[in-house]
């Protein structure tokens, strides 16, 4: 999912993305990032993201991200 | 029976404890919750009814939201809605109805003198504002299925009626406490010296610092039109103190409470003044505050449908900027006025939540020219004078806040706003006006110590110079030193006894 | 093993810790408690007479006088010295609660083994409900224990060089102000009567244990003050002291024999009494007392010689100062 890591490096170039692991704990992503992340996964991935979702573990990494939209992508 | 009080202190928390170690493991957490309760009556009495239908209803709405089928998504939200609906309502009416009533009456008045809405006496249950949030919060959590509803109908009773959060919070999030407070662990002896010294830190904040302070807050912001320039600032800047070391040393006490039963309960401030900017100073005060609005009212919204079409007209039509300014405009008024109207029926914890929702969104909107003067004057932003600029600009946004926060109305706090850029000379502070409020100099010194000694540990703290596991590892006789050098300032200068007066709590009235 | 004398070593610790503390803070008490004897002008008001009855000599004080401000502002001491040579002493505070009372009488008691305690009942009217009244338990408990509690912020008054000067005559203060009362009659005979608490009964029932304890028998009487009393309030308290099987003088009854004049006598529009009318409740309550108590006369005893220059001091000021009174009481003023 090369088009994740775009769309992050669009809302913040200054991460490295592969290394980190706590985005949200470590409050690289503030919850504004993460609502435009959220707006772009919607309509990239063609997904539903409720308030629910919106907890650390499911923004922390990459893979964390990637998990969730293939978790959503499977129930549609 | 506040938690600073000498009943609390050396009476009904050695007693709960003491019960609590000599009952069985699956007694505990019955004495926990017996503890909630005879504590809410020992301050609101038959109040206690609100307390204990408030969980019944909550319990039972969690276990209908999860006995509805998942795919009847209308009818579970439909439930949920009528939740938070009562128990909202129930809030709404005993805290803003004579508000409603007197704001009613003035408009009445133009249109139909001599017709009014009879205003009530309405007494408080304690706590209210912060165990509905709890129940809410539960609630919404079930309806997420980021929980399953629990069964136990004591164990939501021990979540909403944790006799060291009632009365001021923290507001925690039923996974945060709920199997801690369950476990009936014995109370150990680390838990029992890290609870009391906790405490002991709380007392020194309440009773040294926030308690001398008090008198100063009182006598000029109950006299306001008797001061003008540099009192007034002066004072604004006495009250936010206060209200930080009164606050977050009963919290203090509170979390030292819950340590002491073996209950991590979540942190309420992270070392506040050190904030660069508005935003952050509300990510380190009042956290669990800020947390429940962030997951149940500014997440809900920027994911909702406004929030969508306007993402998607704003791609098409408007700069990235703008669609961020838009998104965060519709996602935090709701977080802000809830804030506001959460402190209670005032105009000025209305305005005092504008207030910050205008700072805040004007943050946002000047970024990019902000980024770019950065990049033009080739500011390095973590150089230490633009850190202290930051930090000096974000203190000036909280006394200005606080200020209006503390007034009595809207009215007067903008009169004393206006009033210090009257006639603003320094020598005011010395010309004896200070020794006026009932505080000598002796007190202002001990004050000022006792500021610097919170600030040290503040320090220690953001950097992380000493954690607890290090403290273990300092020698013995300087760790013991510190423990008896605290308590026995908090006996020495504390301002208790003859001649001083006890405080209530400031939180504890919301 | 090794986890199990790890954990006893902490305990041991811990014990220590707190034993350590517990020295600190008796240590303290000790020394602050020398220091407010030797520096008494260094206390604030409310506290002087429990400082004052511990610098009095052993044993030499036959009768203690307790309860808020109507006890100290009616029986005066040094004047009873010199009508009937009872060595007397007020432990009176103002607005004193019956559990201060309690722990007054206590700290007093260990020193002095008084052969009467008069309580003035205005005390027993002071409700501390519920939570409250456990509260003043607990901290009267702690200062009495631990008086570096009680006197804790003494080191602004050092600091400052702060001083509170009285003249204190055994607890007594000559107060010379005047205004007058003229309510008229207030103890109009009725069967109605006012609630005394249970708590505050309980409270009786422990400050009576206590005396007996220490051989003192406990009287009590109502100060005249037409603001405080009434036949209800009588009614109450004579209800309580024959339960009790006490002695009780109601002076409001008896304010005509006592020749009370509430024009000259009362300092604050018959709330409290000044000097004048002290005097007054003192001769006839002294009499009262030796009589019915067979207190002794002191007065040729080498050991109260100072209780002589004293009382010849006392009486020189308040002859000059009742003369002031009735001056002021006469003229309306």
């Amino acid at each position: 999912m090369s088009t994740l890591t775009d769309i992050l490096m669009e809302i913040d170039d200054s991460i490295n993305y592969e290394k980190e692991k706590a985005l949200i704990d470590d409050r690289l992503l503030d919850s504004f990032a993460v609502i435009s992340l959220i707006g772009e996964l919607e309509e990239t991935f063609e997904i539903q993201i409720e308030a629910s979702q919106i907890i650390p573990d499911n923004f922390n990494s990459v893979e964390a991200m990637e998990a969730m939209i293939r978790r959503l992508q499977g129930m549609d | 029976m506040a938690y600073h009080t000498s009943i609390y202190l050396f009476l009904f928390l050695p007693v709960v404890l003491l019960l609590y170690q000599i009952t069985p493991r699956k007694i505990r957490p019955f004495v926990l919750l017996a503890a909630g309760y005879v504590f809410f009556w020992i301050i609101s009495g038959e109040l206690v009814w609100y307390l204990i239908l408030t969980t019944l209803f909550t319990h039972y709405i969690a276990i209908w939201i999860e006995g509805t089928e998942v795919k009847n998504k209308k009818g579970r939200k439909r439930i949920l809605i009528f939740g938070i609906l009562v128990l909202l309502g129930v809030l709404g009416y005993l805290k803003y109805y004579n508000f409603f009533a007197q704001n009613v009456n003035r408009v009445l008045d133009q249109v139909h003198p001599g017709v009014a809405i009879t205003m009530k006496m309405i007494v408080l249950p304690i706590g209210i504002s912060f165990y509905t949030l709890q129940a809410i919060g539960y609630m919404v959590d079930v309806y997420w299925k980021k929980i399953p509803a629990e069964k136990n109908l004591a164990k939501v009773a021990l979540f909403l009626g944790f006799f060291p959060q009632i009365m001021e919070g923290p507001i925690s999030m039923y996974p945060q406490t709920s199997q801690q407070l369950w476990k009936g662990d014995p109370i150990t002896l680390e838990n029992l010296t890290g609870g009391s010294l906790r405490i002991i830190w709380g007392l020194f904040k309440k009773m040294i610092i926030a308690d001398r302070l008090y008198l100063v807050v009182q006598a000029v912001f109950e006299h306001y039109d008797k001061y003008n320039g540099v009192v007034i600032a002066a004072a604004a800047v006495a009250y936010t103190v206060q209200l930080y070391m009164e606050f977050s040393g009963c919290m203090d006490i509170v979390l030292g409470s819950g340590q002491i039963l073996g209950v991590t309960l979540p942190e309420n401030f992270r070392q506040p003044f050190a904030s660069r900017n508005a935003a952050e100073f509300w990510r380190r005060w009042h956290i669990t505050l800020g947390v429940w609005l962030k997951t149940y009212v500014f997440f809900p919204v920027s994911t909702s449908r406004i929030v969508k079409r306007w993402n998607h007209f704003g791609k098409t039509h408007l700069s990235k900027h703008m669609t961020k300014l838009g998104i965060s405009a519709i996602a935090l008024f709701p977080v802000w006025l809830g804030n506001g109207l959460w402190h209670g029926a005032r105009w000025s914890y209305l305005f005092y939540g504008m207030y910050y929702f205008t700072i805040l969104l004007l943050g946002i909107a000047v970024e990019p020219i902000r980024d770019q003067i950065l990049k033009v004057c080739r500011i390095n932003q973590d150089a230490v004078w633009w850190r202290m600029l930051q930090i000096g600009k974000t203190w000036m946004i909280i006394f200005t806040g606080e200020l209006f926060f503390r007034a009595n109305g809207l009215r007067a706090g903008y009169r004393m706003f206006r009033s210090i850029f009257e006639n603003f000379t320094l020598d005011k502070l010395w010309d004896g006006t200070f020794l006026s409020f009932g505080l000598d100099k002796a007190d202002y010194f001990i004050v000022f110590c006792g500021c610097l000694c919170v600030a040290i540990v503040g320090i220690i703290r953001e950097r992380s110079l000493l954690d607890t596991q290090q403290m273990q590892k300092v020698c013995l006789p300087v760790r013991w030193a510190v423990y008896y050098g605290l308590i026995i300032a908090v006996i020495l200068f504390g301002a208790y006894g003859v001649g001083y007066q006890q405080v209530d709590l400031i939180y504890a009235g919301f | 093993m090794q986890d199990s004398s790890s954990r006893r070593k902490k305990i041991v610790r811990s014990v220590i810790f707190l034993a350590g503390l517990l020295g600190l803070l008796l240590w303290m008490s000790h020394q602050i408690t020398d220091f407010t004897k030797k520096n008494g002008d260094m206390i604030q008001g409310r506290n002087k007479s429990i400082v004052e009855i511990q610098k009095e000599p052993e044993n030499t004080i036959d009768v203690l006088v307790v309860g808020d401000s109507e006890s100290y502002t009616s029986v005066s001491p040094l004047e009873m010295w010199k009508n009937q040579g009872v060595a007397s002493f007020i432990c009176g505070q103002s607005g004193q609660k019956i559990q201060e009372t309690y722990y007054m009488l206590k700290t007093a008691l260990t020193h002095q083994s008084p052969k009467l305690v008069l309580l003035e009942t205005n005390v027993l009217f002071r409700n501390m409900k519920g939570v409250k009244g456990i509260q003043e338990e607990v901290i009267q408990k702690a200062d009495y224990y631990f008086p570096i509690f009680r006197f804790h912020d003494i080191w602004k008054n050092m600091l400052l060089g702060r001083k509170y000067t009285e003249e204190r005559y055994k607890g007594f203060t000559l107060r010379d102000m005047v205004q007058s009362y003229d309510g008229g009659q207030y103890m109009k005979e009725t069967t109605e009567k006012d609630q005394i608490t249970q708590d505050m009964e309980n409270y009786t029932d422990k400050i009576l244990e206590l005396c007996r304890e220490h051989n003192a028998r406990v009287m009590f009487y109502s100060a005249p003050s037409p603001l405080n009393y009434s036949y209800r309030k009588h009614n109450a308290i004579q209800e309580l002291a024959d339960k009790k099987q006490l002695l009780y003088l109601d002076l409001n009854l008896h304010t005509e024999e006592l020749s009370i004049d509430w024009k000259v006598d009362s300092m604050d529009k018959g709330d409290h009494l000044n000097l004048s009318g002290a005097n007054k409740v003192t001769q006839y309550l002294g009499a009262y007392i030796q009589k019915r108590y067979e207190l002794p006369d002191h007065r040729r005893e080498a050991a109260y010689q100072s209780w002589q220059k004293d009382a010849a001091s006392y009486v020189e000021k308040a002859q000059k100062r009742i003369m002031l009174i009735q001056d002021r009481g006469n003229s309306g003023k």
